[in-house]
């Protein structure tokens, strides 16, 4: 029962690591709170719907388009919404609060569209394994298998590239970089990019195992947030570090109490981790005169 | 005749609700995403007293403002050493909290059933039952609210905050008590939320937690930011020009399934094109920097 509970964790807790390194790429490096990250999670999970069910695409063709989509969604974002802004030198509050209306605006889109009952993308039963009294299914271990394999190639990405490289030093002093530079227009927009391919891909996973629904996209979103307080502000590793310790701390309640209460857990983690360690697990310490460079 | 005043008794909840977090977001320059919260626990508050101890409306509206003004302190101590987003974060973690509590504590709150029965409010024996006499309750209650913030707003206390907002560290070298501020002004506009959600509770009898989730805090917000914070006049232009917008959607002759998304397309884009173009929204003094 434990060793169950601790597998559908993992697969869970791999989802929430690779949303939440997906927000912590754009996060760190352009300090928006990105809450239209939800909507491009809701989205690509309807856009894989679309292409499955209406289009009756392979399931491949449709998984590999709809990330695609994704992180042109993500750039397009960018470059109509947070390019102009960032042009106004406008502040980072004008930027979250035309995140939070555009997250409004496109989520609602999709309702109109498709309406807000939950869809099935697969209607047959899954295809398990069983490995010692464990049951495993094929999308669960699929799951862990891509969000791993991503993870860590966007951190060999951000680690041993030019362009990873260009990230990180947005990340640690957007103004020196410019000055040296780099084309911080174009280093936004590949971030965008590649953080809305990995929302999508996170979002494409969990379609295909438990169904779409409008409001898929601000729970994910909320996860992702708390993921990267808690493996803390300025880190990727330790973004996915804290989807996977949400991931586990939530199934340690299910088991303990309650399904009911994740939520609660959840904003709880997080409330602590704001009042007790605000830079989370492996945050970079900022004093308070920096954060505004 | 009833449609209009039961526009009129949403238009007074919501220009209590709007005014009140726009002392927190347009005067302190605290942006809160759970007054929703404050709202469900004014609404809760009222409806358990009335239902589970008996007790009358108005004393049971009283004491909903003061146990919501005092939750409201749970999460404006410790979110008052958080900046930013992550105030933000801590104000959004709360509104999931509160509604997390409210769904799931079924022994307390009754669940997601709901509370069910709670009686017309009566003053000196005038029994307020129909429509019309809502909207005096309302109204009445609303206008006295909505004096008693205009003058607070003015007042010494309004200038005080106003400075917060423009420059927190330059308004404590003055020596003002910045903390104790902020939790003061949380705590008024938790009870003003809380009074709008007991006459709310009253009039529908009927309340779940589904009428208090995020969805709504971001409405109230919207409300705000499309209206324009900062001052006496945004939020009440806000009010009336989004809680009419499903109506006049409704003489578009919209299906209601499609009426209610595109009300929430519609404010949705509208911040998106305010803060592009007009960040301080469509009469407001505060641009959000």
């Amino acid at each position: 029962m434990f060793q169950q509970l601790l597998i559908n964790a993992i697969s869970v807790g791999c989802l929430y690591a690779l949303m939440a390194v997906g927000f912590a790429l754009i996060y760190n490096t352009s300090r928006i709170f990105h809450v239209a990250h939800g909507a491009v999670y809701t989205i690509t999970g309807y856009l894989c719907y679309f292409f499955l069910l209406r289009l009756h695409w392979g399931t491949a063709v449709a998984v590999v388009m709809s990330i695609l989509c994704s992180a042109i969604l993500g750039a397009i974002i960018e470059i109509v919404i947070y390019a102009p802004l960032a042009r106004k030198k406008a502040p980072l509050t004008v930027c979250l609060l035309s995140s939070v209306g555009l997250y409004i605006a496109l989520s609602n889109i999709v309702v109109m569209i498709f309406g807000s009952d939950t869809k099935l993308l697969r209607p047959d039963i899954e295809k398990v394994y069983h490995f010692s009294g464990i049951v495993l299914t094929r999308i669960q271990l699929c799951q862990v298998v891509v969000s791993v394999c991503l993870i860590g190639l966007t951190l060999l990405v951000l680690r041993y590239t030019n362009l990873g490289r260009k990230m990180r030093a947005v990340r640690d002093n957007p103004t020196l970089t410019i000055i040296m530079g780099v084309n911080q227009r174009q280093v936004r927009l590949a971030v965008f990019a590649l953080g809305s391919a990995l929302a999508g891909t996170a979002a494409v996973l969990a379609a295909l195992d438990v169904g779409v629904d409008p409001n898929m996209g601000m729970p994910a979103l909320l996860t992702a947030a708390v993921a990267l307080i808690v493996g803390g502000v300025g880190s990727f590793e330790g973004a996915a570090v804290g989807g996977l310790t949400l991931g586990l701390l939530q199934a340690l309640v299910i088991w303990r109490i309650s399904a009911r209460w994740t939520d609660a857990l959840t904003f709880t983690v997080l409330v602590l981790f704001l009042l007790c360690r605000p830079r989370g697990l492996f945050g970079i310490h900022r004093r308070l005169e920096e954060e505004t460079t | 005749m009833n449609y209009l005043w039961h526009m009129l008794i949403f238009i007074s909840l919501y220009s209590l609700l709007s005014m009140s977090l726009n002392l927190v977001v347009g005067y302190a320059g605290l942006l809160s995403l759970c007054h929703a919260a404050f709202y469900g626990l004014g609404a809760y508050s009222t409806a358990l007293l009335m239902t589970r101890s008996g007790w009358g409306f108005f004393p049971a509206l009283l004491a909903a403002m003061v146990i919501t003004a005092l939750l409201s302190s749970i999460i404006a101590v410790p979110s008052l050493r958080l900046r930013g987003d992550f105030f933000v974060l801590a104000t959004l973690g709360f509104q999931v909290i509160v509604f997390s509590l409210l769904y799931n504590w079924d022994n307390f709150t009754n669940g997601s059933y709901g509370i069910t029965g709670i009686a017309n409010p009566v003053l000196f024996g005038w029994s307020v039952d129909t429509p019309f006499r809502y909207f005096l309750l309302a109204g009445t209650i609303s206008v006295v609210g909505l004096g008693l913030m205009r003058a607070l707003a003015l007042s010494p206390f309004g200038r005080v905050l106003k400075a917060i907002r423009e420059n927190e560290v330059a308004a404590v070298a003055l020596g003002k008590n910045v903390a104790l501020l902020k939790i003061v002004v949380f705590a008024v506009a938790a009870a003003f939320a809380a009074v709008s959600g007991g006459i709310f509770a009253a009039y529908t009898q009927y309340i779940d937690p589904t009428s208090f989730m995020l969805s709504e805090a971001l409405f109230i917000l919207s409300i705000v930011i499309i209206g324009g914070a900062g001052n006496q006049v945004g939020p009440l232009i806000g009010t009336v020009l989004l809680v009419t917008l499903p109506e006049m959607l409704r003489f578009l002759r919209m299906p209601d399934a499609i009426a209610s998304s595109l009300r929430q397309v519609i404010y949705g884009a509208a911040i998106v094109l305010l803060m592009r173009f007009r960040p301080q929204g469509i009469q407001g003094d505060y641009k959000f920097d």
